[in-house]
């Protein structure tokens, strides 16, 4: 656009027309009426408070020398000279950075390589399979790591069958080595779904053209398709290496027999090993963990809008073909990805059914001989146990309806919106998934210690939901903005030019039209809340009690037969809510 | 032809901006009840951006408008309506009709909204859809409707409430040749029929022509000409209008002023024209529609000898492929003619010559 070509404009015909030559420089822009603001800045607000306060809290509490409720605790560095001068301390970070960066090198490669079968070739049981490898991440890790205990641990079933054949049980799973192994091996679903929703978009003919010029297909994969998912690969690998400073319950349980402590552990140990509360020092550690993750969580966003970018890219709607794998091919992927279920699935899961079920098993002691029903019975008779089980039902089912109620609130608070106040969204997302879970439930704890009008509800749900509520946030809150963007904006539009105001828009257009949307939310929110472990430790009293955090507390008691009947009721509705959430249409594979 | 009493909507100097383009630069225009204003302009020409700043779903930075004699939106007061506040009724491009309502809860949308009461609303919403043709398919769902249907369904939508204002974004566009022809004819009988205004985007030209009373033609956002079809179409105001409208021949060369008019001149043609505008002598361009230049078997006064290269059969009517020297023209006929020298027909006031910077 030239400055010639604007003055051609001439009035002819009827009326007056073109006025031109205005300055350049762009005015004030005027404001947007009707936009609902008042809403969007209370909600975002709101929640702006929901995370700040516990964040602050920890804060504030990592620069006190004694617990923040005491009156005599003063400001200063003493909780952290104590720390950073800890050899426990620094232990607990080697061991965290080995096992984070061990992980994503185990889970990495492997999960790109199932991706790569399911998404690329014509592998058999496709559709059996795509479910089935997301099994692992779905149940609680807390569950997994027992289930690894009692399978493979050292008086585990498989142990106890390989000393019978060997004289000796020719592995050590409470090893560092044997943590990064599980850890590694559990993770590969979550490689597995972020990859394989690159790869599916992808045009075959590059792929083609390499099979056509001679390569084998191990080839192809490495050399053509790897490549083209790079950006997807980074982004999942600073996600589970995150994942992997923030893990908590397979350490606890592996690690913790043979004193090897995380920093995730050796928080949670700060809690115990000393008669008083050991806050100052939680909070330093906590602080200084996240500061860990806090890049990581920025370095991801920034992948994200890139690979947004590539994304489109990639949408050009190309034509994807199955590359052929063979008989041999088949086979040998099918015997791969079998071995890997079997180990990641079967093994855990298996030693958790049978262990629920017997009551007596070693050398030469043929388990299936002790059938028992007992710890179940135990279950029923304990009440922290029933209470424990239905607290977990409806934190999931009522909870998860709630939250994503909340969620949608947030949702909308951001939707299409140009105000400064969404931008803070963006923000404020950010910082609870930079936490491990653990610590946001030591956060709202805390918090539920000392606001003075939140304490009543501490011993009740509603400092569990919050806590929870709070966790979910970045997932629940993706989920919904997904689903809210797949809202034409012309149909919203309509609404208002219809003369609806923007709140009579979201009520009558935008919601009813991903009601199914919500729905599936609520199925994957709800197994979120389900498999959820850590954030309900330190909440847990008489009436917060749930499986998760019953399981985390009853492991320093030793009580495995309680613990095993516990990861099978576990394991029980874990199936049942992914049953639903198919069930319901939720997209497990967004 | 300007009427106050009847004006409903009035555009003063908009100007919008988006990052550092400036996208509207300064439209104004009036629109009046039982007849069609046409923003008409190529993709990128700012008549979609216009239409949404006349909706409220766009905030221009400079500018005011009035709807039905209420200010809507005046910038230096900083004043600005919301879109539900207008007035209005728009159908999008995409039609936009909710997919988990049936026809008749989408038309009757805008009524429940005003309060009017659901046996009212039935027989309203009924009536409307009658005039049109879909009083059969109150119970359907969008997508159980054809094309054309869903677009009848939009701009039932859009008007039921009687709006100040019916604005359209490209209506037709999403519809075939045939139904496209239809509809341009029953908008506008529905418009002139129950005397609401209408403002219609369109970046055809045909359809602006057949269906407005008055076109503003745009480009790059700015308006660059306005007035009845009829008169923009005969006497564009710069190159640009006379290009952009109908099937033209478009020839370079050397603008000169004769005893009688002008003429542009190439290597080895000439032509006799007249100068629009304040054009002067020197480089220049010809427009020739190519329904003036009438093609002979056989020379006479005023007639200019050419070749024809070829004849192309379009059906009602033959294309005829001509050079003149370095010069290639288009005529049309009605039958098929041996390739070879012919003679052509061009009336003086037929070639219209613009300077070559418009």
């Amino acid at each position: 656009m030239s400055a010639q070509e604007t003055h051609s404009g001439v009035a002819r015909g009827g009326g007056t027309a073109v006025v031109s030559g205005r300055p350049s420089s762009p005015p004030r822009p005027m404001p947007r009426p009707g936009e609902a603001l008042a809403f969007r800045r209370s909600v975002i607000g709101l929640l702006a408070l929901a995370v700040l306060a516990p964040i602050g809290l920890i804060l504030y509490q990592s620069f006190l020398d004694g617990p923040f409720f005491i009156a005599k605790s003063r400001p200063g560095f003493s909780a952290y000279l104590y720390v950073l001068t800890d050899p426990m301390f620094y232990e607990a970070l080697t061991n965290t950075v080995i096992m984070a960066v061990g992980m994503v090198a185990i889970a990495v490669p492997l999960g790109t390589a199932l991706a790569f079968l399911l998404t690329r070739t014509d592998v058999k049981f496709r559709g059996l399979l795509e479910v089935v490898v997301l099994v692992p991440m779905f149940i609680s890790a807390i569950v997994l790591a027992f289930g690894y205990t009692v399978s493979i641990g050292p008086s585990g079933f498989v142990s106890m069958l390989a000393r019978s054949v060997f004289g000796f049980v020719p592995w050590n799973l409470y090893t560092l080595g044997g943590i990064v192994l599980v850890t590694g091996l559990s993770h590969v679903p979550h490689v597995y779904l972020y990859v394989s929703a690159a790869m599916r978009n992808l045009p075959s003919d590059l792929e083609e053209a390499a099979r056509s010029i001679g390569a084998p297909l191990w080839r192809v994969g490495l050399d053509v398709t790897a490549p083209m998912v790079l950006p997807a690969l980074i982004f999942v690998a600073v996600l589970n290496l995150m994942i992997g400073f923030e893990m908590f319950g397979v350490p606890l349980v592996l690690g913790d027999p043979s004193g090897i402590t995380v920093l995730t552990t050796y928080v949670y140990k700060l809690t115990t090993l000393f008669g008083v509360p050991t806050y100052q020092l939680m909070a330093v550690v906590v602080v200084l963990l996240v500061l860990l993750t806090l890049p990581l969580v920025w370095f991801q966003r920034r992948l994200l809008r890139n690979s947004r970018r590539y994304a489109a890219l990639g949408g050009k709607g190309g034509r994807t073909t199955a590359m052929r794998l063979g008989t041999r091919g088949q086979v040998i992927a099918l015997s791969a990805i079998g071995l890997w279920l079997f180990f990641s699935v079967a093994l855990p899961i298996g030693g958790i059914v049978l262990r629920a079920f017997v009551d007596a098993w070693g050398q030469g002691v043929n388990p299936f001989a002790h059938l028992t029903l007992k710890h179940f019975a135990n279950l029923l008779e304990v009440p922290r146990l029933y209470h424990g089980i239905l607290n977990t039902i409806l934190i999931a089912v009522v909870g998860g309806a709630v939250a994503v109620g909340i969620y949608l609130l947030v949702g909308l608070a951001g939707h299409r919106s140009k105000d400064r106040a969404s931008t803070l969204l963006d923000y404020i997302v950010l910082l609870p998934r930079a936490m491990p879970n653990l610590v946001t439930g030591l956060a709202f704890f805390w918090l539920f210690l000392f606001v003075p009008f939140l304490v009543p509800f501490r011993p009740t749900l509603v400092s569990l939901f919050t806590a929870y509520l709070i966790m979910g946030l970045a997932y629940g809150l993706r989920l919904l903005q997904g689903t809210l963007i797949q809202v034409s904006p012309e149909l919203e539009e309509a609404a208002r030019t219809t003369g609806a105001t923007v709140t009579r828009a979201w009520r009558d257009v935008v919601i009813p039209i991903i009601r199914p949307g919500l729905v599936g939310a609520w199925a994957l929110i709800m197994i979120v809340f389900l498999r959820d472990y850590a954030t309900g430790v330190y909440l847990m009293s008489a009436g917060t009690e749930v499986i998760g955090s019953l399981i985390v507390s009853l492991l320093q008691s030793g009580a495995m037969d309680i613990i095993a009947a516990l990861a099978f009721v576990s394991i029980l509705l874990t199936g049942a809510g992914l049953g639903l959430a198919l069930r319901l249409g939720a997209k497990l594979h967004d | 032809m300007t009427d106050a009493s009847k004006t409903e909507l009035v555009v003063e100097d908009v100007h919008k901006y988006l990052g550092g383009l400036h996208i509207l630069q300064g439209a104004s225009f009036t629109a009046e009840r039982g007849s069609i204003v046409s923003l008409l302009g190529a993709s990128g020409s700012g008549k979609t951006t216009l239409l949404r700043c006349i909706a409220g779903l766009e905030q221009p930075e400079v500018g005011r408008i009035r709807i039905g004699g209420k200010v809507m939106l005046d910038c230096d007061q900083r004043l600005t309506i919301a879109p539900e506040r207008r007035n209005i009724g728009l159908v999008f491009q995409s039609y936009a009709l909710w997919p988990h309502r049936s026809v008749m809860e989408n038309v009757a949308y805008g009524l429940k909204l005003r309060g009017i009461d659901k046996i009212t609303a039935a027989r309203r919403v009924q009536e409307t859809l009658e005039r049109i043709g879909l009083g059969h398919l109150a119970d359907r769902y969008p997508d159980q409707l054809s094309g054309g249907q869903q677009q009848r369904v939009a701009i039932c939508r859009a008007l039921v409430y009687q709006p100040r204002v019916l604005l359209m974004d490209e209506p037709l566009s999403n519809l075939d040749a045939k139904l496209r022809e239809e509809a341009r004819y029953w908008i506008r009988k529905l418009v002139l029929d129950l005397e609401i205004c209408g403002v219609l985007v369109t970046h055809d030209q045909s359809e602006a022509l057949a269906a407005s009373d008055n076109i503003l033609l745009l480009r790059n956002g700015a308006i660059v000409q306005q007035g009845a079809p009829q008169d923009i179409y005969a006497r564009p105001a710069s190159f640009y209008a006379a290009d952009f409208l109908g099937a033209n021949n478009v020839a370079s060369g050397r603008i000169e002023r004769t005893a009688d008019g002008a003429s542009i001149r190439g290597p080895n043609w000439a032509l006799d024209g007249v100068l629009v505008g304040d054009t002067g002598e020197g480089e220049g361009k010809a427009v020739i529609r190519v329904e003036k230049i009438g093609i002979h078997g056989a020379p006479a006064e005023g007639r200019i000898a050419m070749q024809l290269d070829a004849c192309l059969y379009l059906g009602d009517r033959w294309e005829y492929r001509l050079s003149y020297g370095d010069l290639q023209a288009k005529a049309f006929g009605p039958k098929a003619l041996p390739s070879g020298p012919v003679w052509a027909e061009i009336p003086r006031d037929g070639v219209w010559l613009f300077p070559a910077a418009a």
